[in-house]
């Protein structure tokens, strides 16, 4: 059916071809809605991040088996709705859907239901793990005058600001001192009283009380 | 219609590869043994404060059975020798991957109902 032939029988109010109008309408109605989808995922608006993991954070193999299977039976359905039947030169659904189909997406959806049983039926299943700091190493070893980095891993918010500070030490001005990267000197030599030790502190800009400790220890050669 | 399922799969496929799409521990579990006494690397015995992780061969057997059931499936419609119908699963398949699923549940449950020692939760600060 030809544009000119739509129009003509769109303005004739021929049944067939308000159909077809229609139908050409769904379609673009549709596709507007696909192509926002895609430009909503790609601008960020739509977070895919968690789009496999479950709520302590973890990544969950049930929800990939569903995604999967997912993506493989609806683009073969639309692959062979495109192809149609035998013989015909038009797009058609196919006459049925084949029990193994049925049965594959049935064991994969009740293994999916019957994981989240298990896994909610402990709290520490279904509790979004809170951000905490790690520091690295926990305890250091440091010849006097050297140096040695640490690092801060934040879990649930990667990117966040950190303050590292030492919290105890040997005095000034034999004191051990630390950067903002982590990067801590060691005092040039043993202060008099002696103290081999310092701890330092790695805390969360935006929440001070997220923190973590490591100890270090001062040796001479 | 297509060309969306094809974008969306790239884009999901794309966040996979690229770590967008968090893939954290994908391959291990976690026996529910939070609240559990251990002894630290000092010798002091203290509490779990998370169920600890372990890496899981149930997940690792699901991955493989669930990509290549995926692949085969979609290599069955790509040579297809009637067009306009789904081809079947044969029941080989189906009970594949009702047994690999099966185990996978089973190591889950095996690690959530793991042997805990509640008594010894009082004694330790």
């Amino acid at each position: 059916m030809n544009t000119e032939s739509l129009i003509a029988g769109f303005f004739t109010c021929d049944l067939n071809t308000l159909v077809c109008v229609i139908g050409y309408v769904l379609c673009g109605l549709i596709g507007l809605i696909g192509i926002a989808i895609l430009w909503l995922i790609y601008d960020g608006t739509i977070d895919l991040s968690r789009l496999i993991s479950e709520p302590n954070g973890d990544a969950s193999m049930s929800r990939f088996q569903f995604l999967v299977f997912t993506f493989v039976i609806s683009l073969s359905l639309f692959l062979v709705i495109v192809a149609g039947k035998e013989g015909e030169n038009k797009p058609s659904f196919p006459d049925s859907i084949p029990a193994g189909i049925l049965t594959l997406l049935g064991i994969s959806g009740s293994s999916y239901a019957v994981g989240k049983a298990i896994q909610f039926s402990d709290p520490a299943g279904v509790e979004d793990r809170p951000i905490a700091v790690t520091v690295s190493p926990a305890t250091a070893t440091v010849k006097y005058g050297q140096k040695q980095q640490f690092t801060a891993e934040v879990t649930r918010q990667p990117g966040a600001n950190v303050k590292w500070e030492i919290i105890a030490g040997p005095p000034a001005p034999l004191d051990a001192k630390i950067d903002a990267t982590g990067l801590l000197i060691a005092p040039a030599g043993p202060s008099m009283p002696p103290a081999p030790h310092a701890t330092v502190k790695v805390s969360l800009v935006d929440d001070p009380s997220i923190s973590d400790l490591a100890v270090v220890t001062f040796f001479t050669a | 219609m297509k060309g969306f399922l094809l974008a969306l799969f790239g884009i999901v496929a794309g966040q996979l590869f690229t770590g967008q799409i968090n893939t954290k521990n994908f391959l291990y579990g976690r026996k529910s043994d939070a609240g559990q006494p251990f002894v630290d690397a000092n010798g002091v015995r203290r509490l779990k404060k998370e169920n600890t992780l372990y890496f899981s061969p149930e997940r690792v057997q699901l991955l493989m059975f669930t990509l290549s059931a995926a692949f085969y499936y979609l290599t069955q419609v790509m040579n297809n020798p009637n067009p306009g119908t789904l081809p079947d699963v044969p029941n080989s398949w189906t009970a594949t991957m009702g047994g690999s699923n099966a185990i996978y549940l089973g190591g889950k449950a095996l690690a959530r109902f793991w042997p805990r020692d509640d008594a010894a939760k009082g004694n330790i600060s």
